[in-house]
């Protein structure tokens, strides 16, 4: 891909992005992160986006590499389950598993 | 329809309005418009083995499966959006039955019109901004120091140097934001995706959505233009994408 020419550009209608598949960091950003959330019967708990983000993007990054490195936290953690939430807890030990493996980039480049 | 299978639930893909007979017929098989004419749910029936609160736990760590039910919950949304006005849902929407869907549009019917009029005639187009590694501050190391004084200073110009490209590369992209919310309708800037989330070797320093009329054309030009001005910022725009980014009603419950 050359690197000054990144451009997806939109196609006739009815093949949107001219054909190019979009990629899955874009459609995962919009698709789980954006979108109305609604009140639904059976509805998993998406409310928590913050949380929702990082672990997505702890996931998609290289579950098995942090799976390797013993972060394995995501195996049943109660984040997406409606009982025993505790937030702040969590957020402090994702932030801090988040800094071990790397991965928050604005941190990194302090 | 009456007595269906408890094994099964309904998704909720988007709200969509007005509806006709050739949106119906661009609808995937198994999926269905519930509501008017004028405010309809698109929806279809999955099984809860996949769906179910606690199997969807599990599945949300399953990269494969998450890549193309995430895919699947955007190109049913594609396919809608150049035939009507789209409010996209969250992925895992799910309703007991569809008379649960039913009732969800009756009791949000005020939220949902509200949120279609603020989309209507208009689209979503992501820019992005990358720069590439060896673009970044901090070079010239190549000049060895003959002493340790000299090091020291050779070190503080090579700070001040990042700290100026750093503030300039600020102004840049403030610059940038400005000129493309000059030529759309709203805009936001999300927290630019990591390189490992990417794979890419350049780092990406703006990742922002716009809201613009139309199919995003002139919109798109204007990236086109600000690409040739600023040779030294890599420009990446996607779209037309349903307005992702523009239809949220808080928490929504």
């Amino acid at each position: 891909m050359s690197s000054r020419d990144l451009s997806t550009r939109p196609g006739p209608p009815g093949s949107p992005n001219g054909g190019h598949p979009a990629q899955l960091a874009d459609v995962l950003e919009r698709v789980l992160d954006k979108g109305i959330v609604i009140a639904g019967d059976i509805q998993i708990n998406l409310l928590d986006i913050e949380l929702l983000t990082i672990r997505l993007r702890l996931l998609v990054a290289s579950a098995d590499k942090a799976r390797e490195m013993g972060i394995d936290w995501w195996d049943g953690d109660p984040f997406l389950s409606r009982r025993g939430r505790e937030d702040h807890a969590l957020e402090g030990r994702l932030r801090k598993l988040e800094a071990a493996a790397g991965l928050d980039g604005a941190e990194e480049e302090r | 329809m009456i007595g269906a299978a408890i094994d099964t639930a309904w998704y909720a893909y988007a709200v969509v309005g007005p509806v006709d007979a050739e949106i119906r017929a661009a609808l995937p098989a198994p999926l269905e418009l519930v509501g008017s004419a004028e405010l309809a749910v698109v929806a279809g029936e999955v099984p809860l083995a996949e769906f179910g609160e606690d199997v969807l736990r599990e599945r949300l760590n399953d990269r494969e499966w998450l890549e193309e039910k995430a895919r699947a919950h955007d190109e049913v949304i594609r396919r809608l959006l150049p035939l009507t006005t789209v409010v996209p849902l969250r992925f895992g929407s799910i309703h007991r039955d569809r008379i649960a869907v039913e009732a969800f549009l009756e009791t949000r019917h005020d939220a949902l019109a509200a949120a279609l009029e603020r989309v209507r005639g208009r689209v979503e187009v992501g820019v992005k901004i990358w720069l590439d590694r060896d673009q970044r501050p901090a070079r010239g190391r190549q000049e060895a120091a003959a002493t340790g004084r000299a090091y020291l200073e050779q070190r503080k110009r090579e700070r001040e140097r990042a700290a100026m490209a750093a503030t300039s590369l600020e102004e840049h992209l403030r610059d940038v934001h400005g000129r493309l919310l000059a030529s759309a309708e709203d805009g936001v800037v999300n927290r630019p995706q990591s390189s490992e989330l990417t794979g890419r070797d350049a780092e990406m320093v703006l990742n922002a959505a716009y809201l613009v009329p139309g199919d995003g054309g002139e919109f798109f030009a204007e990236v086109d233009r600000l690409r040739s001005e600023r040779p030294e910022l890599v420009f990446e725009a996607t779209g037309p994408w349903a307005a992702y980014n523009f239809v949220d009603l808080g928490e929504g419950v």
